[in-house]
């Protein structure tokens, strides 16, 4: 993502005056294997979903299950914000969501295996109690279910 | 998400990586940049305690891509563009099928619901919004806010001519289709003019559609 001293003087004050929330609770815990043995998925927060799938609207806390095996041509994007270049993630998925080299690294014994499904959230959220306290615990608790060490979450 | 909010979050482990907006794994059809990105991420987590904020060594690529997109209040409209966006839509088609032939079937077209062969009707639907007139479409879903729908609309218009532009010209930077759509189509025009029609209500709801229509 951009640098600040990047960008136009509004959109570095946008960002420095955006409530990022402070957070010093994270736990932080030490993988108990090797990355060759952990399952691995992504969670994104790009707005991608299935083609069949319910859009996401602005500002929605809820989230979508994409199945490992989901074909790259069944995946859409409904965080279509102006503020990314979108023709990157039209060119090539991998930019935002990057399952093929994920699976290149698990053919090659780098990661273990990948996790039955990757989760997808909208983006540009200003607003996360219900994430916090609802859709966040729970795709958090699938993933445990699903066997999952490692989860890359990535943006647009 | 910036370097200073991310200070702020504290993720057990974050890599920041310096690119634009939309790259977050460096650059597309490049999987030795994106392998790259991801195993300094993976590294990570030999990290013996946290949060841990690394950076990613690679600088972006200013010299391509800006940081952030080209707007359209920020490019001036050519001195004559062709004036029937539904002509122009149905010429669009014919290149964004070549894309679909060489994309293996991915394109980011579809939130309308509405399929391309249809997408006069959506032009005509979306000049006459743009007119001020009582428009609508029957193939609106009824729990989907005209507002919405608009927007869904918009954004199949913006993806049959991105990615029928990397058809006709697939060398072209995303910077270079951003300003030709808003600079040279007739679409780009009555998309400035439905964001207009949707700014100019009191409904905040049209406000943030004509937010994500044109800036």
């Amino acid at each position: 993502m951009p640098r600040l001293d990047q960008l136009s003087p509004m959109a570095r004050n946008t960002l420095l005056t955006f409530p990022a929330r402070v957070n010093d609770g994270a736990p932080f815990v030490r993988p108990a294997k090797p990355l060759s043995a952990c399952r691995v998925v992504i969670v994104t927060t790009a707005g991608l979903h299935r083609r069949d799938d319910r859009a996401f609207g602005p500002g929605e806390q809820t989230y979508r299950v994409i199945a490992a095996d989901t074909p790259a041509a069944e995946i859409v994007q409904s965080h279509t914000s102006l503020g990314f270049d979108r023709t990157a993630i039209m060119r090539d998925l991998n930019v935002s969501f990057p399952i093929d080299r994920l699976r290149e690294l698990a053919a090659r014994g780098v990661v273990g295996g990948l996790g039955p499904n990757n989760y997808s959230f909208m983006g540009a959220l200003r607003d996360v109690p219900r994430l916090e306290t609802e859709t966040g615990p729970e795709v958090g608790r699938r993933l445990r279910d699903e066997g999952v060490d490692v989860a890359l979450i990535t943006p647009t | 998400m910036v370097r200073e909010h991310t200070e702020k979050v504290k993720p057990p482990r974050a890599l920041f990586v310096p690119f634009p907006y939309g790259h977050a794994l460096g650059r597309p059809n490049d999987p030795e940049l994106q392998h790259r990105v991801l195993k300094a991420a993976l590294d990570l987590l030999a990290a013996p305690a946290g949060p841990v904020l690394s950076d990613f060594p690679d600088g972006a690529e200013a010299d391509v891509e800006p940081p952030a997109p080209t707007q359209a209040s920020a490019v001036p409209v050519a001195a004559s563009t062709p004036d029937d966006p539904a002509m122009e839509t149905t010429q669009m088609r014919q290149y964004h099928e070549q894309w679909l032939a060489t994309s293996c079937g991915r394109t980011a077209f579809g939130l309308s619901g509405i399929p391309a062969t249809r997408f006069r009707g959506v032009i005509r639907f979306l000049q006459s919004f743009a007119a001020g007139e009582d428009a609508d479409m029957p193939e609106r879903p009824a729990e989907l806010p005209l507002a919405s729908f608009i927007r869904y609309c918009a954004d199949d218009v913006k993806s049959l001519y991105y990615e029928g532009r990397m058809a006709m010209k697939p060398t072209s930077a995303g910077d270079e289709i951003a300003r030709w759509f808003w600079g040279e189509t007739a679409s780009g025009q009555l998309l400035r003019r439905v964001k207009d029609r949707l700014d100019a209500a009191d409904d905040p709801r049209w406000k943030a559609a004509a937010f994500g229509v044109a800036r």
